[in-house]
């Protein structure tokens, strides 16, 4: 390789990074930083700390503390979807991966399109199944949907293929085990790092989701912090002043802060969990 | 394992070798049926009822047969043509853009992996963790001449507002961008990792031959993970055809500025809710989610992507 086509190299993947993260490191800094300053400073300046905690305390105040409510909620909903989502995906996922029994084929081809299909395509028809059955704007709308996911049982039926030999549970069945047992003894135990790559992924897609809370909640106490963000966007302005409501304390160091907040967990955990990341994507990414 | 490499025995043919996994007593039946039968029933309730009850109520209402009225008056919807002229558009501009970032940045990386590929890696990632209204806030910040550290470029386009950078046709301009920030950053992960499985002497043996490294990408590597390409594509296609979020958090930045029913889903979700007229959403929804199944339907049977039985090696 000679020196040019090197720096051309080095220069490309660079300005690639520099779309990348500019814009991430933008919102890192951004809550630091004084409204003012946020219009008229240099773009990626650092401001102080003790912006971050008048941001964080005008943002508490907004609607008497709805913000924490929020978050609350959003943890309420991932917890239990992914919970309910393990209950169901790695028995299933381990049957379909040690057992022949009828409808087998159906169930994994079936488990694989609503994997790949768009989640979006299904939130409409959702939202009529939950109104006809007067579902819509309770919290079960929102859980008994997301726990419903495919993409963890194929997770789940790939491990168990390629990591729990026959010869295993053909052992434990000569020792008298039940085949309920030698799930719960043998099969669970083995597959702890799969459960929590599933776990991971799972919690990653309830925490992100907009479209269906959006659709099945109106009332903004039962909201997900990703819905409040669009709700706090649109009563304030923050972004846009031109909407008024200027008297509110929420400008765009708290939009900047309740928009980091809203991403955090996932960027913490793409930071420590990389390796773990690329072992899901690998295995057939699900793409929101 | 000899027993996971045997492919299955159809039904009838030849004596089936007797494992004792596929000796089927009623023990275990029963044990099957605990295992998969609770995913079983979320599968069918919030998996396929939903489209069947979608489908009912696009021809029935209340209890009496409507005959596809409500599926015409959805195509005659001038909003229909406007929606579906704008999510064509966007993946017009935005798909090809994706593909050509994708693989450049990872054939670029694997060109010379190194000890910063895979922290860059993770800088091109780390962006898919900013979606739906996080997403939208982070780049009407971006457009903002005033807050954005992209200020120069945007003074270069003439942007003076997030306002102006929203009207008219400019949106899909910045749904494209943002559309790409979010997603390349998995699938370059994806692609590199491919890259990577390739098998190492047919790479030597083309440095060998004297290949340049352009040829070799070109000539070796592009064909042997041009699956991965069709699914990239393919499944881009599929989740920028659902167009939803984006351009309604979008809006709330720029009053005005987005029409409610721009895309394609926003249209029924208008109808759904606006409306009330859940025949017209069933038929609209159910008609995008044909969308969703036939390119499922394309991955599945054309890129061998998915196991679909324990006899396929991935």
């Amino acid at each position: 390789m000679t020196a040019l086509s090197r720096g051309a190299r080095a220069l490309f993947l660079l300005g690639a990074a520099v779309f990348f993260g500019l814009p991430l490191l933008w919102l890192l800094l951004a809550p630091t930083r004084t409204a003012d300053d946020l219009t008229t400073g240099s773009p990626l300046g650092f401001g102080s700390l003790g912006n971050v905690g008048d941001a964080w305390s005008h943002l508490t105040s907004y609607n008497d503390g709805q913000i924490t409510l929020w978050i609350g909620n959003s943890i309420i909903y991932a917890a239990a979807s992914v919970a309910i989502s393990l209950l169901l995906c790695v028995p299933a996922g381990y049957a379909l991966a040690k057992h022949d029994f009828a409808g087998r084929r159906a169930l994994l081809t079936l488990s694989i399109v609503t994997m790949i299909l768009p989640p979006a395509a299904l939130v409409l028809p959702l939202y009529l199944e939950m109104s006809a059955l007067d579902l819509t704007g309770t919290v079960w709308s929102v859980i008994l949907p997301l726990s419903f996911y495919p993409f963890g049982v194929y997770l789940a039926f790939l491990h168990f293929q390629a990591n729990l030999p026959d010869s295993l549970l053909d052992a434990g069945r000569v020792d008298g085990a039940s085949e309920l047992r030698l799930f719960w003894s043998v099969a669970v135990p083995l597959a702890r790092p799969a459960i929590a790559l599933i776990a991971f992924f799972g919690f990653v897609r309830c925490w992100t989701d907009f479209f269906l809370p959006f659709v099945m909640l109106s009332d903004d106490r039962t909201f997900t912090l990703q819905l409040g963000l669009m709700s706090l966007l649109q009563s304030t302005g923050a972004v846009n002043n031109s909407s008024g409501f200027a008297d509110l304390d929420i400008h765009q160091p708290e939009a900047a802060l309740a928009g980091l907040v809203a991403c955090a967990p996932l960027l913490i955990g793409f930071v420590l969990a990389q390796r773990f990341l690329r072992t899901g994507l690998l295995a057939g990414a699900e793409k929101g | 394992m000899k027993t996971l490499t045997t492919p299955r025995p159809p039904a009838a043919a030849a004596p089936a070798p007797v494992t004792p996994r596929r000796r089927r007593r009623p023990a275990r039946r029963a044990a099957v049926w605990i295992l998969v039968g609770p995913y079983t029933v979320f599968l069918v309730v919030f998996g396929l009822a939903p489209a069947g009850y979608a489908l009912w109520t696009s021809f029935v209402d209340n209890g009496s047969f409507t005959g596809g009225h409500d599926w015409v008056t959805v195509l005659e919807d001038y909003r229909l043509g406007d929606a579906a002229a704008n999510v064509a558009t966007y993946l017009l501009l935005w798909l090809p853009i994706l593909l050509l970032t994708v693989l450049s940045l990872a054939f670029t990386l694997h060109a010379r992996p190194g000890r910063t590929t895979s922290a860059l890696q993770l800088v091109y990632y780390l962006p898919g963790a900013v979606t739906g209204s996080a997403a939208a806030l982070l780049w009407l910040f971006m457009v903002s001449p005033d807050s954005s550290p992209f200020s120069p470029l945007l003074k270069l386009l003439d942007v003076h507002s997030a306002t102006e950078a929203l009207s008219g046709g400019s949106v899909i301009a910045v749904l494209t961008v943002m559309g790409v920030a979010v997603h390349a950053g998995g699938w370059i992960v994806v692609l590199y990792g491919a890259l990577n499985a390739l098998p190492k002497d047919v790479l030597e043996a083309a440095q060998v031959d004297g290949a340049s490294a352009w040829r070799t990408m070109w000539h070796i590597k592009l064909p042997m993970v041009r699956t991965y390409v069709a699914f990239v594509l393919i499944s881009s296609f599929a989740s920028g055809s659902q167009v939803f979020v984006e351009p309604s958090v979008l809006s709330t930045g720029a009053p005005g500025q987005i029409s409610p029913t721009w895309s394609v889903n926003q249209l029924a979700y208008t109808y759904a809710t606006q409306d009330g007229d859940f025949g017209k959403a069933a038929a609209l929804s159910l008609a995008m989610l044909a969308v969703g199944v036939l390119a499922a339907w394309i991955v599945i049977t054309r890129t061998r992507m998915y196991a679909t039985d324990s006899s396929d090696s991935r």
